[in-house]
């Protein structure tokens, strides 16, 4: 058995920590590219969302390398993320890819039983003791808060650092360094060093940056490819920004619905808006846009693939929440034929409008 | 003097402003698809009445900024919609709201004591802006200047299918066939477009009067009186509403120019130099962008379109 998976952010860090820390055969896709998309729209329904085509684009570079099981989460509905593992599953047999799929869908919906019976399939092939596996699990989820708060940190502060630069290139060497190093204590034991200096970077709290927050679809807004790299180029320009939803939160918040304690702050504050889930990360966007504005950000970009239901209806909600609090909101929709100069012009004019209105204090 | 370049997918527009930001002298180019050669004809033109000296700042917009950025040494590079916005507060504070259609793109601002509030361009088609229009013109044979005029003599305007370019032309070669008259289809067409525009560009933006018409459509009678029918509100369309870009880049070289102290414009003289363009792949990382490399009588002078500034910001 040799175990791939689609890209997710920092996640393939931690999948190699406990692939490694498991003693499994594992195939990291190569970081999701041009060619990625181009393979993944190839194959794929071309009505379906951005995603899923990334997603093919990634499992046939893996399966090149050897790869013969994907390993994935599932949602159950209500969005069509609910269905991807079986279309795709059909669509990689219709290639004569017999390809295993492990689903890791939510406590809460399978059964506590049957998500421990999931996890213990991938670990199948481990000769460790039990121990040693959940050793390995703990490592993995921690590499994942990690590498996610080194991310974090460096999107954020990058608006305040002194020498214009440090966290763009320290977020680059940790992604690079952890990749490289070899085993599942040496990864983490990077991201430990990379996480102290990151602390010693000097930051100048007197600057008053654009601070920016990300929200929307959760694949689009954490994989740079879909979103056309636009939290790197917020970082070049000095932009502040915020982004609650990373691999990490995903998996928080999966365990906690699951045990059925998840008092989360985005709920309660998008409860007025979106009171029941509709699918996807509808009620995080209008839950976390709210937050925003009282974390005290300049303005929000909300990002969606083409045809996401679920954001299409946080997207007439956000005009509401526009107006009642005044915070000023951009809309991108995502796919494959987006055109970047259009993309990139809203973007500048985007922060431009917040400037103006920041040098007026509205 | 200030120098605003605006190079658009139809037209490359030149400005140049005075002191108390007056049109000193306008040029309405045709792009061609050849951003490089429009910018050097234009500069041609304006070698005879200026000499580099009186250039006090250049800014450039539209969507070959960065290019002509770098080709002309702009001390600016916005986008156009921050300079339609700053040419029009600049001309009249009482605007509230700005409607610009262009050649490939159609925008709308809102602007609330003269800062920009808000704005939304059109994403998925586009039906209704000026190069859709010049294609219709051509078709029906009257020449683009004259397709307001045509409108304007209409009584009965029929009613065009406008959500899409190609449907929209197979609504108005249907309309034809049925034996409807020209002036009758051309205001069907400018209402369409008008009611596209606010469904779809403008959807959930609030628009307040005073109104502004800008861009090259803007010369086109017939769409402002689409647009002052649906809306119910007067309309302005400022005196050099094809150049507002050019104009509001030309601005904000200004104020660029009180913060960084000297221009970098490269002279009139870049008229006559031989620029090609040369692309290439960066491998830095797994972004691949696509660098752009100008060449001036092959010396290097500068690089645009990566994601990380690793080339941008090489000095030359």
């Amino acid at each position: 058995m040799n175990i791939t998976f689609p890209h997710l952010g920092n996640t393939y860090i931690a999948a190699k920590v406990l692939f490694e820390g498991l003693g499994v055969d594992y195939t990291i896709p190569p970081l999701s590219s041009k060619k990625t998309l181009e393979i993944g729209c190839l194959y794929s329904p071309d009505d379906v969302c951005l995603p899923f085509k990334i997603m093919i684009g990634n499992y046939v570079e893996s399966i090149q390398r050897g790869a013969d099981t994907v390993l994935i989460t599932g949602s159950c509905g209500p969005c069509r993320f609910g269905e991807y593992c079986e279309l795709q599953k059909k669509i990689l047999l219709s290639l004569d890819k017999d390809i295993k799929f492990i689903v890791i869908d939510e406590p809460a919906k399978i059964g506590i039983r049957e998500f421990l019976n999931r996890l213990s399939m991938v670990a199948k092939d481990s000769k460790l003791s039990k121990a040693k596996k959940i050793k390995a699990l703990s490592m993995a989820v921690k590499t994942i808060n990690l590498i996610d708060n080194i991310e974090k940190e460096c999107r954020f502060f990058a608006g305040f650092e002194k020498n214009k630069g440090e966290f763009a290139r320290l977020l680059k060497t940790v992604k690079l360094e952890a990749i490289e190093a070899k085993g599942a204590e040496k990864t983490l034991k990077v991201l430990e060093e990379h996480y102290e200096k990151l602390k010693k970077i000097e930051i100048d709290n007197f600057k008053n940056p654009i601070k920016i927050g990300i929200i929307g679809e959760i694949y689009t807004i954490i994989d740079p490819l879909s979103n056309m790299y636009i939290e790197d180029i917020l970082m070049n320009l000095g932009v502040s920004t915020r982004r609650t939803l990373y691999p990490s939160w995903w998996v928080k918040n999966t365990v906690l619905s699951g045990l059925k304690i998840n008092f989360s702050k985005i709920y309660k504050e998008s409860k007025e808006y979106l009171g029941l889930c509709i699918g996807g990360h509808a009620r995080e966007c209008i839950g976390e846009a709210i937050l925003n504005y009282k974390h005290g950000f300049d303005g929000l970009i909300q990002i969606f693939p083409v045809g996401c239901m679920p954001e299409i209806v946080s997207k007439a909600i956000l005009p509401d929440i526009e107006r009642r609090y005044g915070i000023p909101i951009l809309s991108l929709v995502v796919d494959e034929m987006t055109g970047e100069a259009g993309y990139y012009t809203r973007v500048e004019a985007f922060l431009d409008l917040i400037e103006g209105r920041k040098k007026l204090c509205i | 003097m200030y120098l605003g370049i605006d190079v658009g997918s139809v037209s490359t527009d030149i400005v140049v402003l005075d002191e108390k930001l007056n049109v000193m002298h306008k040029l309405y180019l045709r792009t061609k698809g050849r951003p490089i050669k429009a910018v050097q004809e234009g500069l041609y033109e304006l070698s005879k009445y200026y000499k580099d000296s009186d250039i006090k700042a250049v800014g450039t917009t539209g969507s070959g900024r960065y290019l002509t950025k770098v080709l002309v040494g702009a001390d600016i590079a916005k986008n156009e919609i921050t300079a339609h916005a700053i040419a029009a507060i600049n001309l009249d504070r009482e605007v509230r709201t700005i409607i610009e259609i262009g050649g490939q793109d159609s925008k709308i601002i809102t602007i609330e004591n003269g800062v920009v509030t808000d704005f939304a361009m059109n994403t998925v088609c586009a039906a209704g802006t000026g190069s859709f229009l010049d294609r219709q013109a051509e078709r029906l044979e009257i020449p683009i200047e004259k397709f307001g005029e045509y409108a304007l003599k209409s009584k009965n305007p029929v009613r065009i299918a406008g959500r899409c370019a190609v449907f929209a032309e197979s609504d108005m070669i249907h309309k034809q066939q049925l034996g409807y008259d020209v002036s009758d289809i051309i205001a069907g067409l400018c209402n369409a477009l008008a009611r596209n525009f606010i469904s779809n560009v403008a959807k959930g933006k609030d628009i307040k009067p005073k109104i502004f018409f800008q861009g090259g459509v803007a010369a086109n009678i017939g769409m402002k009186k689409a647009f002052e029918e649906i809306l119910n509100m007067e309309i302005y369309v400022p005196e050099h509403h094809d150049v507002m870009g050019a104009i509001g880049a030309a601005i904000l070289a200004k104020e660029q120019i009180e913060d960084i102290g000297k221009t970098s414009f490269r002279g009139f003289r870049i008229y006559d130099m031989s620029v090609k363009p040369n692309t290439f792949k960066c491998n830095g990382c797994s972004n691949m962008c696509e660098i752009v490399e100008l060449k001036e009588n092959d010396i290097n002078i500068g690089y645009f379109g990566d994601k990380c500034g690793r080339w941008s910001r090489v000095a030359v």
